[in-house]
């Protein structure tokens, strides 16, 4: 089994995938364009790239500091490199080149992060970025890799302190966005201000922030460890072995208890008051102390600080400020004190100096390591942290207010919040137009359907271009992939709740799909399926109704199959290779459509998507009813819907809904098949139609005939039961019919 | 397995659960989802009944080696996955039938194929997706 796995991996490698996409290089000149463009996408770095002193022999440190001609070692923590120019007889120093992993490790839309090298000058205004490495999809096939190149250009001859913002920015400057790619540029843009301000501060360029310092309450008994623990005031920061990229292990790759020693109920109950004593005797003014003991297969100290006596898997962060340790901020700590602590094998005090750090603040703890990727092996830098946040009663006054960080997934929906009202809009509009189906299909006949149809059109046009074009809402394919694979490795919240049209998008389809079928969102409100159904119509009002065409029955009802094959397919090769799936779902020419623009992709792009929309003039449907892999994943779980549409024991005999349903739904004997009714309501409105339902239109006339009235249509489709009433006794006997 | 059109106003055979009310009624329609093999026939066939166990035994090691950790999770997908064809082909057998509307409803409808995939396919990846994240929260399982 693991040898199959294994031996389909490497037919799906990136060195097969770029073997294919070369031959299509070859086949289609034109294609070949956005591949070729994408250079750095899963770009093979060395491996020496993220340990190496020479930074610079890795990586082209010029080309984001033009005019430096030598560079030094990597220094620091985090390291960063200072780059010089030969001026007569001496060096001058132009500025500082950084790789942005080093510092940070903030993912990209992918999950993985976007490697970076950053250029800053002294006077800490950027001089350039260079992507090296990135592993976003939307950016090899979708949009042109140029669009990421364009955006990190941006922020050249800008200084690393300004308040630079996606889109408009109020108070600070505003970066051109990359439509279609919100996620990646707004995880980007924390790259850049974050690794730049962790260099500045740390060659003085900006000054760290003076928070006010802590002070403590006198206890009044000492806590154990479980108390410690309990109140916070011990907080615990635990890597498995899978968290780096490892094979699974018992024991976890790195476990450790930590906190704060300063405050007298924490560092008596921990040293013991003696040794509490000493240390608040050896620290000097504005100094902290905190305390970390270690259990796992890792080491927490490294052996970084034995070469150059730095603890180089340690770093405490707090808000934008980072501090690290050298082996003069460490102390020996030999014993714990407090009842019930777990026993460990490695321990250590370390010693904050800057004045910038307050204890009476929320801090984290970071252990810094590598992850290995479970597809290419190649390692990249990952910080795993720990909030850490003294317990109100060990500070005089309590916690002092905090404004925290916002989320990313909380800015865009602030951001969107009017167009998100919009969107909401838009679906409620959609479920109560469609849960008054009942009045709304007996409001209508078959050759005037427009009380459905106003309610349906208007929630088309609305949705190719609101929800289409404007907000790039197309739920696609690789979003359910995206859950498959969030189900089986991690779940993230934060990466569903950053597109949020799509999330809410998505509420709405599970919502709809489960009550009443796909057909609510495929028939009513997906952008592409709505843009093909109107052109459509659109060609028939247009004079194209004469060639206008269904798909013969019997072929659509063996080419209805292909699209559960492309789904099933992508689901399968994703858990293989999720980029080569990823690049597989353009299949689906939403992408082409709506988030790049027809004519802004090369040609085979641009044929197929306008193909199929120029098919859909003549064809209602064509790339819904056949090739669509959302479909076909929506159209599962709609076997179970609740509520179906109604049929009659004569809709087997009679064919009147199966020839004018669009979605050729409805099969010789007249039963509706769910996974394929787009709900269109077409069947229902003749349903009710007695001038147009042969069943109806027969009884009607037969009532009409007979001077009988035409009592109103049941819930079940007929006009309602003509009762007999008793006779009444008077001078005449007879009865009369109501 | 239904091969003829199904007709428009679906029959809606008696479920084998229909006259029990109450916890026996849940009881009963869980076993009718958890197990393909109609109990009647399973009683008579003896190769049915040993191939039926080995392999309800093997899907159920699968399971078991999960959690105590003596396998990964895509090794578990695989499994399921194989499960869930043989599923649907024993109950397109010997339960092709699929409930109709609500959930908590009790009408059935014939089975096709399709509905028979769906179904299973749904019924297992909510199953298989609780025993995952289970165990994937307890920690005994890596992927």
């Amino acid at each position: 089994m693991a040898n199959a796995i294994s031996l389909l991996r490497h037919f799906l490698s990136r060195a097969c995938l770029l073997s294919l996409l070369r031959l299509a290089c070859v086949l289609f000149p034109c294609w070949g364009q956005d591949a070729a463009l994408a250079a750095a996408y899963e770009a093979p770095l060395p491996p020496e790239l993220h340990d190496s002193p020479r930074l610079c022999d890795y990586v082209p440190c010029q080309e984001v500091i033009p005019g430096a001609d030598s560079f030094s070692e990597r220094r620091g923590r985090p390291p960063y490199v200072e780059a010089y120019r030969q001026n007569g007889g001496s060096r001058q120093l132009l500025g500082y080149v950084f790789l942005s992993t080093d510092i940070v490790d903030i993912p990209a839309y992918s999950g993985k992060p976007v490697v970076t090298l950053i250029g800053m000058d002294t006077q800490g205004h950027f001089t350039g970025a260079k992507v090296l490495k990135h592993s976003e999809p939307i950016l090899l096939l979708g949009i042109p890799e140029s669009a990421l190149v364009h955006f990190i250009g941006q922020y050249t001859g800008h200084f690393v302190g300004e308040r630079l913002e996606i889109g408009s920015a109020p108070d600070g400057q505003g970066l051109d966005a990359i439509s279609g790619a919100t996620v990646t540029v707004i995880a980007q843009n924390q790259v850049m201000l974050r690794s730049a301000a962790e260099v500045a501060k740390q060659v003085g360029i900006l000054q760290p922030k003076i928070r006010p310092a802590a002070r403590f309450t006198t206890p009044d008994h000492l806590p154990d460890w479980a108390e410690l623990v309990q109140t916070g005031a011990v907080q615990r920061l635990t890597v498995s072995s899978t968290d780096v990229g490892r094979a699974p292990t018992a024991q976890p790759y790195i476990d450790l208890w930590f906190g704060n020693l300063n405050a007298p109920a924490v560092g008596r109950a921990i040293l013991g008051d003696m040794n509490y004593g000493r240390l608040m005797a050896d620290l000097k003014p504005g100094e902290q102390a905190i305390f970390i003991i270690g259990n796992g297969l890792e080491s927490f100290k490294g052996s970084g600080f034995v070469r150059g006596g730095i603890y180089d898997r340690l770093k405490v962060d707090q808000d934008d400020d980072a501090f690290t340790f050298r082996d003069t901020d460490y102390q020996n700590l030999y014993t714990v004190a407090a009842k019930g602590a777990p026993p460990y094998h490695e321990s250590g005090i370390f010693i904050l100096r800057s004045p910038a750090f307050s204890a009476a603040y929320p801090w984290t703890l970071a252990f810094l390591g590598n992850r290995a990727d479970q597809e290419t092996g190649a390692k990249t830098f990952a910080s795993f942290e720990q909030e850490y946040w003294l317990p109100a009663q060990y500070l005089e006054g309590g916690r002092p207010q905090v404004t925290r960080r916002e989320a990313t997934w909380v800015k865009v929906w602030r951001d969107k919040a009017w167009e998100l009202a919009g969107f909401v809009v838009l679906l409620a509009w959609v479920v109560l137009a469609y849960g008054n189906r009942d009045r709304l299909t007996r409001a209508s006949r078959r050759e005037q359907k427009w009380p459905v149809n106003a309610f349906k059109y208007s929630a088309w046009v609305v949705s190719i271009l609101f929800v289409g074009f404007h907000a790039k809402a197309q739920p696609s394919i690789t979003q359910v992939l995206t859950w498959f694979h969030s189900v089986v490795y991690q779940w993230k919240w934060a990466l569903f709740l950053s597109d949020p049209f799509i999330f809410l998008f998505w509420i709405f389809i599970i919502v709809t799909v489960l009550v009443w079928g796909r057909g609510l969102f495929c028939g009513w409100l997906c952008p592409f399926g709505s843009l093909s159904e109107l052109l459509f119509k659109l060609g028939g009002r247009l004079g194209l109704k004469r060639w206008q065409r269904q798909i013969q029955k019997p072929w659509l009802d063996r080419l209805k199959w292909v699209k559960y094959g492309i789904f099933w397919g992508l689901l399968a090769i994703s858990f293989f290779s999720m980029s080569l799936a990823e690049q597989l779902a353009e299949i689906e020419p939403f992408k082409t459509t709506f988030l790049v623009g027809l004519f802004q992709r090369s040609w085979p792009y641009t044929l197929f998507a306008g193909g199929l929309l120029g098919l859909s003039l003549f064809v209602e449907r064509p790339f819904c009813k056949i090739l669509c892999p959302l479909g076909a994943a929506l159209a599962m779980p709609t076997t179970f819907r609740w509520f179906g549409l109604r049929r009659k024991a004569e809709c087997g005999p009679c064919t009147a809904c199966a020839r004018g349903c669009g979605a050729q739904a409805i099969d010789a004997s007249g039963r509706i098949d769910s996974r394929e009714c787009l709900l269109c309501l077409d069947c229902m409105v003749l349903y009710h139609d007695d001038h147009a339902c042969p069943p109806l239109a027969q009884e009607r006339k037969r009532r009409e005939k007979a001077g009988l009235p035409l009592t109103p249509i049941g819930r079940d489709g007929y006009f309602i039961p003509l009762v007999v009433a008793p006779a009444e006794p008077g001078p005449k006997s007879g009865g009369a019919r109501s | 397995m239904t091969t003829r059109p199904l007709p428009p106003v679906l029959p809606t055979p008696l479920p084998p659960w229909h006259q029990a009310r109450g916890l026996s009624r849940i009881t009963r329609e869980l076993v009718d989802h958890l197990l393909p093999w109609d109990l009647g026939d399973f009683r008579h066939h003896t190769l049915v009944q040993i191939g039926s166990t080995l392999l309800a035994g093997a899907a159920t090691l699968v399971w078991w080696l999960a959690a105590s950790g003596q396998t990964r999770g895509l090794v578990v997908i695989a499994w399921w996955l194989a499960w869930s064809a043989m599923e649907t082909w024993v109950r397109c057998l010997n339960k092709p039938y699929v409930k109709e509307g609500p959930w908590w409803g009790r009408q059935l409808r014939p089975a096709g194929v399709m509905d028979m995939i769906c179904y299973v396919g749904f019924k297992n990846l909510l199953l298989g997706s609780a025993l995952f994240l289970t165990l994937k929260a307890l920690g005994w399982l890596h992927v």
